[in-house]
């Protein structure tokens, strides 16, 4: 009675009970519920890399997608193409420089985020706004900010006296690299920052005081205390900057889209001129996978970095 | 007069003086270069087209009286509301798709153990570092074999590729916060796995549930670089890449509408990201952080 009475009270019926004995296997309930992720990111992600590394050794085109196996000869093309190699020394240039940029201002940011003050949650929100603005939104905003006639930065800048006429940002070469740079760092900074403060603030107290009374001054307090108990959390953090930022092309196509003359193009950028806009779907693959083996090793070396230190 | 207490203080007070300072100074530098592009948006959405291109004006201010005349243009003169309306039917759909994927493998992943679990766990995760630049070129041709050319749909369709590896990691922390106690109870009343999963768990963690919801939906409001690669009609775009494409014709930009776009599309989406950035932070640091 009790068991029918349960039965009733679950919703089980007959051949419910059947198949709910069946997945009361942990195992069977296990792959049964996680398969449809499995599935899904089989066929759309796992399936069209396996496409995308069919294409960069075939001359597959947007006209005949198949395309015939070709060798090496995307590569090698690729490699003998000066926007090509502009674009990938760009992509570390850009990389790097946000990157150094975004850990040096954003530890910055977040000491001061870290201090409790008068109205520390409206400025936090502030803080934020860069990073919770759609990324090609904001790029917009910036575009038109550094417009060659109407730009509002050049008009600051030439009223506060800091120069007599102001580039064409986004039209010379160096300008334009500088606009790119900044644009990737006011708009990530805000995540370095919370990050870091996150971090920051999960260190205990006490350690940092006793290191205080044993004379230890800020840099030996960072460097030797902080950074160590906060570096998984820092490491992560800069494993998805480095890869976003690396693969980004938002920025620079909205911006410049690779002008002047195809020298601010970065990798992504290029292989989608190549691949989308021209349609050679070979040549566009090999481009965009063309950093995947150096990002998968720095994935790997990070998360193995990181496995090392929990076990700590 | 001038003890040493007193002229001691006075140093004193003046480092805290200079303290703040510099302080203040910092921040307020720092939130004007974070804040004056929306300051912009602000401005040059509701400028007259006269006050906003003339040269003589000084353009961090109003000359002329504010207009609502771009925001109207945006609305009567563009695809805007048909753009909404396909930010909220994608989106809906992503949502849908998300959470009956992430729902079950968040709960298996983070509440039980079996063969390969904790290795599928990380390769979901490891996915959502692959880029949309990486995989634009296949899945266009993907879109092309389903018939699903220049069509929203091809969106809604690829947009869980990001949304399912962020989902499942954000759900698997909130599964895991509820006690093993309760299903371990229900189990003993006879309750099947599913129903415990359905009839326990679930109606505790309906908060994280909606959060995924809300990240799916504005994941995919703001995504850019597969919208410009699959959508190329102007009534297909949803409304992010709708503002930044569809007000420039040929060389023209109507910034003035363009940046009105903008500033519709940035608030629901800073003031929602500001509300959840601890667990959006937690979600991509996938619980390196506690």
């Amino acid at each position: 009675m009790a068991e029918i009475a349960r039965r009733r009270q679950f919703g089980v019926n007959a051949t419910g009970g059947r198949i709910g004995h069946l997945l009361d296997s942990e195992k069977v309930f296990g792959y049964v519920l996680v398969a449809p992720a499995i599935i899904y990111i089989l066929l759309l992600v796992a399936y069209p890399f396996a496409i995308a590394i069919w294409f960069t050794m075939s001359n597959a085109t947007v006209a005949r997608p198949i395309g015939d196996f070709t060798g090496l000869d995307n590569l090698r093309a690729v490699l003998d193409d000066d926007i090509f190699r502009r674009a990938l020394l760009n992509t570390f240039i850009f990389t790097l420089v946000s990157q150094a940029l975004q850990m040096f201002f954003g530890t910055f940011l977040a000491f001061l985020l870290l201090r409790k003050f008068r109205g520390r949650r409206i400025a936090r929100a502030l803080i934020m706004l860069p990073f919770t603005i759609p990324v090609a939104i904001g790029a917009m905003a910036w575009t038109w900010m550094l417009n060659p006639t109407y730009s509002v930065i050049n008009w600051i800048g030439e009223h506060a006296g800091f120069f007599a006429e102001g580039p064409n940002w986004l039209g010379e070469e160096i300008p334009a690299m500088i606009s790119i740079i900044l644009v990737n760092v006011w708009r990530n900074l805000p995540f370095s920052a919370i990050v870091l403060t996150a971090g920051i603030s999960s260190v205990p107290s006490e350690i940092l005081e006793a290191a205080d009374l044993d004379g230890a001054n800020w840099w030996v307090r960072w460097n030797k205390i902080m950074v160590p108990i906060i570096a998984p959390v820092l490491y992560i953090a800069l494993l998805f900057s480095l890869v976003f930022t690396a693969t980004d092309m938002t920025v620079v196509w909205l911006m410049t889209r690779g002008n002047p003359v195809n020298a601010t193009h970065v990798i992504a950028s290029y292989a989608f001129q190549t691949g989308v806009v021209a349609g050679s779907l070979g040549r566009g693959a090999t481009m965009s996978l063309f950093l995947f083996p150096v990002l998968l090793v720095a994935a790997l070396l990070f998360l193995r970095n990181i496995k090392g230190r929990s076990v700590d | 007069m001038l003890g040493t207490q007193v002229h001691h203080s006075t140093a004193y007070r003046l480092r805290r003086l200079r303290g703040s300072v510099l302080f203040w100074g910092t921040l307020a530098l720092y939130l004007i270069f974070a804040c004056f592009p929306v300051y912009w948006m602000f401005v040059t959405t509701f400028k007259q087209v006269n006050d906003l291109y003339n040269l003589s004006n000084n353009p961090l201010l109003f000359h002329l009286a504010p207009t609502l005349e771009q925001v109207r243009y945006l609305f009567e003169r563009t695809n805007f509301t048909t753009w909404v309306a396909n930010t909220a039917e994608v989106g809906l759909a992503v949502v849908a798709i998300t959470v009956l994927i992430c729902v079950p493998a968040a709960y298996v992943l983070s509440r039980t153990k079996f063969p390969g679990s904790g290795t599928l766990g990380i390769g979901i995760f490891l996915t959502y570092l692959v880029p949309p630049t990486l995989l634009f070129l296949p899945l266009s041709q993907l879109v092309v074999g389903l018939g699903l050319v220049n069509s929203k749909w091809a969106l809604a369709l690829v947009y869980p590729t990001f949304t399912i590896p962020f989902c499942t990691w954000l759900l698997m922390g909130f599964f895991k916060g509820v006690p093993r106690e309760i299903t371990e109870a229900a189990r003993v009343d006879g309750c099947s796995r599913l129903g415990a999963m359905f009839r326990i768990v679930l109606p505790i963690s309906v908060p994280g549930v909606l959060t995924i919801v809300i990240f799916a939906f504005t994941l995919a409001m703001q995504e850019y670089v597969y919208a410009l690669t699959f959508v190329s009609s102007s009534d297909q775009k949803m409304i992010t890449l709708g503002v930044v494409t569809d007000l420039i014709r040929g060389d023209v930009f109507f910034w003035g509408s363009l940046m009105a776009g903008a500033l519709i599309v940035s608030v629901p989406v800073a003031i929602v990201y500001n509300m959840f950035m601890d667990t959006f932070v937690r979600g991509i640091t996938g619980g390196a952080l506690k």
